[in-house]
């Protein structure tokens, strides 16, 4: 599903690069990506996406050569990809119902279909009765279960998440990881960066570790600390 | 790709920079309504400058003492001449009651010139009216001529004037209309960067480049269509008004200066045209410039 072979990306300033990143995810799979502030955890996340090309190696995405994609095949290619951040980046102006209908609206999917699909993703991550709230009218965990309908109503193949818990509390958080759970568990590939060690300890998922740019640790079934 | 989303996308994007798209209105519609009517200005002058260059004549004065031969000579030379057009005697009756006529409003100096006074002379049109201070050369200081009088020189200045005038408002509008791109090329980058949430969550979603792309350039496009409309109308009074003034005043010099229907029309295509020209580029310069991936 996604293959990196010795990718490297180095930045002059600002972004921390990665250098020589080989690994492959398969199908439906869940792997946390591990590593501090400034690995290269989010620059990785952003290669998957193709908002960014490597300077050297090759990258396979959902069957797509990344490296070699022209830039107007891109979109297409992102439909196959869901993608959750850490501050959820809803509009706010638009209320919940309208932040999903909108991903299905701006690629161009019939009205019918919308009014048909939004419910139910809106049911399957349990905000039915909200979708005319808007979001500072919802809590963080209702926020990101918005961004992950929005990121899911296009039945993605792979789902990013970078940080997805970042701004929530323990409680919420467990919410948001069982919601994943969910997701992956219909076939949906989820990469999920995080700091939580918590979560992954507990979740026994395989763990990919960045640390200073370079793959660190590649381990099924891992945790967030070493030598468990 | 529904037309329903852009008309809405569109219309938001109009009504929430409001006041910075009235601006750019504006100045289209100003810089088009000073195109429009330098473009009118230039047809109506088209138009009188051949009735005028028509009207341009060289009055060949004879001396009252002329003799029949020398009488004969300069008319035996205007008829030779392939530049004269045509000619014709004024004699001295029918130039005594021209000059009564012309001088109506002076009864004192026309009471006091008897008939005789009164130079009779050749009237003469010209093939090309340029040639007239050349011709009149010829005659003047030929026996029995007196003086040679012309009006190219006066009809010369007046369309020098109107020349550097409307070069002067052209100059001008075309200023304008470089702002008016220039502000709407503002207003829009003022939208993308106001919707950038939204435009980064299309890209994330998937959204291709045009359907990013196009209600702004459809909110530049409009900006300049509408601009343009206000021109259109300005335009239109303007030549009503001048129409109305010529009539109104008896402009009398001014009666060649006529405003077809087919003049207004042609230029009110060019000034929405332009309007429309001016909004795609200065819409499509901030599209490629704020929102490139």
């Amino acid at each position: 599903m996604i293959r990196f072979e010795e990718v490297s990306k180095s930045y002059s300033r600002g972004s921390s690069g990665v250098s020589d990143i080989s690994f492959e995810i398969g199908r439906g799979e869940f792997v946390f990506l591990i590593g501090t502030s400034g690995s290269g955890k989010t620059t990785l996340m952003k290669l998957m996406n193709r908002e960014i090309k490597p300077d050297t190696g090759s990258i396979w995405v959902a069957g797509k050569n990344l490296v070699t994609m022209p830039s107007w095949k891109v979109p297409y290619f992102r439909r196959n990809i869901g993608v959750i951040f850490q501050d959820f980046r809803l509009l706010p102006n638009k209320s919940v119902f309208q932040n999903v209908a909108f991903a299905l609206e701006v690629i161009g999917k019939p009205r019918k279909y919308i009014h048909q699909q939004v419910p139910q993703i809106l049911k399957l991550v349990g905000l039915d009765g909200k979708s005319e709230r808007y979001p500072d009218q919802l809590s963080g965990g209702e926020q990101q279960r918005v961004a992950i309908a929005r990121a899911f109503v296009n039945r993605p193949l792979i789902l990013l998440a970078d940080e997805p818990t970042g701004n929530l509390d323990p409680d919420t958080s467990w919410g948001v990881m069982n919601l994943l759970e969910r997701i992956n568990r219909t076939g949906t590939a989820v990469v999920m960066a995080t700091h939580d060690a918590g979560i992954v300890d507990s979740m026994r998922r395989r763990v990919i570790e960045i640390d200073r740019g370079m793959l660190h640790r590649d381990q099924t079934r891992g945790v967030y600390g070493i030598g468990v | 790709m529904s037309v329903g989303y852009f008309v809405k996308e569109t219309s938001i994007n109009l009504w929430r920079n409001r006041l910075m798209s009235l601006a750019a209105i504006f100045t289209v519609a100003i810089s088009l309504s000073l195109v429009g009517s330098a473009l009118l200005i230039k047809q109506g002058v088209a138009t009188a400058t051949s009735e005028w260059q028509g009207n341009v004549q060289l009055l060949v004065f004879l001396q009252p003492n002329i003799s029949k031969p020398e009488l004969k000579a300069v008319e035996a030379e205007l008829h030779s001449l392939s530049t004269v057009k045509g000619y014709s005697y004024v004699p001295r009756a029918q130039a005594y009651s021209d000059f009564r006529r012309l001088l109506a409003n002076q009864p004192d100096l026309v009471n006091a010139v008897p008939e005789s006074a009164v130079p009779t002379f050749f009237r003469v049109s010209l093939v090309n009216p340029a040639e007239a201070p050349a011709v009149g050369a010829i005659f003047k200081g030929q026996p029995g001529v007196d003086t040679v009088n012309d009006n190219f020189s006066a009809i010369h200045t007046i369309l020098t004037i109107s020349n550097v005038s409307q070069t002067v408002i052209l100059g001008i509008a075309l200023v304008l209309l470089v702002s008016a791109a220039i502000l709407i090329l503002n207003v829009i980058r003022v939208a993308i960067f106001s919707r950038r949430r939204e435009v980064s969550v299309m890209r994330l979603v998937g959204a291709t480049n045009v359907f990013i792309q196009v209600p702004f350039m459809l909110e530049g496009l409009i900006q300049g269509l509408l601009g343009s409309l206000i021109a259109a109308g300005v335009v239109v009074a303007v030549k009503e008004l001048i129409s109305y003034s010529i009539q109104h005043f008896s402009i009398h010099l001014l009666d060649g200066f006529v405003l077809t229907s087919h003049d207004l029309f042609f230029t009110l295509v060019v000034i929405v045209l332009i309007g429309m020209l001016v909004g795609t580029v200065g819409s499509t310069v901030a599209v490629r410039r704020f929102l490139s991936a």
